[in-house]
């Protein structure tokens, strides 16, 4: 599991995914600030002028972590800005269910009125309860595996590559200490592990 | 730069710097938006407040039904059946017509009108108040609505309606 997290490749899938979905989220609501002013004050974890403050604000800190994400930029740093506003929104969600009140439209994504109820998405889907806070979780494992497991250096094949690698140290081919069967400006022409 | 371990941690550490330059240039883009690409709103009020609205605090309000002011319910009228301030009409956001017609010729007699719906976050007194200015009748929006009513201790009449 350890080196499946280390992937590369599944980094490269995880920041591409949430990525898009953080700036698809961002476009509407930075579209119609005040709309989303609306349903922050609606949400009534914050006062009139701080949900101002957060309407103006939090969309873009999406954008620019999404771009950010996406284009493979300060990924660990953006990703954490990502993990912690998820944080937020599932604290938010949570203290609005705790409290029982009815957010009608959940502004998560789209800012468009709940209106008549539609077969899809269902209710349950728009609303805020535990289909949002269960995909937020996700999303915010899938940060936090974007934090904390540092990916692999090689490009593709970790596992196969690792496994080659203790292999060659076993034969006493390249030193245990992993100075670097992997490439690099320093590396030695002698290295083994490079294929 | 030579690929050891330590220099490996060292490079995916999280740069702090980084962390909270994304954060702070978020935000100034978001203020900078809001300010200058004409899609913007006044942050320093609440968002359902517009020009022209007059918001009354429950206080006032109290005075205001003690001398026979005209109440509001603006929330859906499932609503008003089951809960609202003593002698409310319905006149919800939603079926605002109806209520209207009903209502329109004591609107047009009350000495003063008060508009009232769910409070914090709720803008169905604000639609209301403004759809009765266009008809030319000024109505007080009450501040944070019904629940301030109620946390302040004034009566509510809770006898189902039809």
């Amino acid at each position: 599991v350890s080196a499946l997290l280390r992937s590369p490749r599944v980094h490269l899938v995880l920041r591409l995914l949430l990525g898009a979905v953080f700036v698809y989220a961002s476009l509407d609501k930075i579209w119609d600030p005040a709309a989303f002013a609306k349903i922050v004050y609606q949400w009534q974890v914050v006062g009139p002028v701080a949900s101002n403050l957060v309407a103006v604000t939090l969309p873009w800190v999406e954008l620019l972590a999404g771009l950010l994400l996406i284009a493979g930029v300060w990924k660990r740093e953006s990703a954490l800005v990502v993990a912690l506003m998820l944080v937020f929104f599932i604290v938010a969600a949570g203290t609005v269910m705790a409290r029982g009140i009815d957010v009608e439209n959940c502004g998560c994504v789209s800012l468009a009125k709940a209106g008549a109820p539609t077969a899809w998405p269902p209710a349950w889907m728009k609303g805020v309860g535990w289909f949002l806070v269960s995909r937020n979780l996700v999303f915010l494992a899938a940060s936090l595996v974007l934090v904390l497991a540092a990916p692999s250096r090689q490009g593709s094949g970790s596992h196969t590559e690792t496994a080659r690698q203790r292999a060659a140290e076993r034969a006493g081919l390249t030193p245990a200490s992993g100075a670097g069967s992997q490439g690099g400006a320093t590396q030695r022409p002698s290295a083994q592990g490079k294929t | 730069m030579h690929w050891d371990g330590a220099c490996y941690f060292r490079n995916m550490a999280v740069h702090w710097k980084r962390f909270i330059l994304i954060l702070v240039a978020g935000a100034a883009a978001g203020f900078l938006w809001n300010a200058a690409s004409g899609r913007g709103f006044a942050l320093g009020r609440s968002v359902l407040v517009q020009a022209g609205d007059e918001l009354v605090q429950v206080a006032d309000a109290r005075t205001l039904l003690d001398r026979g002011a005209l109440f509001l319910d603006a929330r859906p009228r499932d609503f008003w059946r089951m809960s609202r301030i003593p002698g409310a009409l319905p006149l919800p956001e939603d079926d605002f017509d109806r209520g209207f017609a009903e209502a329109e010729e004591r609107l047009r007699r009350a000495s003063g009108i008060v508009v009232y719906c769910s409070g914090f976050g709720c803008e169905a007194s604000h639609v209301v108040a403004r759809k009765l200015r266009e008809r030319g009748l000024i109505a007080a929006i009450l501040d944070e609505g019904l629940p301030a009513w109620q946390d302040a201790g004034l009566p509510v009449d809770t006898e189902p309606r039809s």
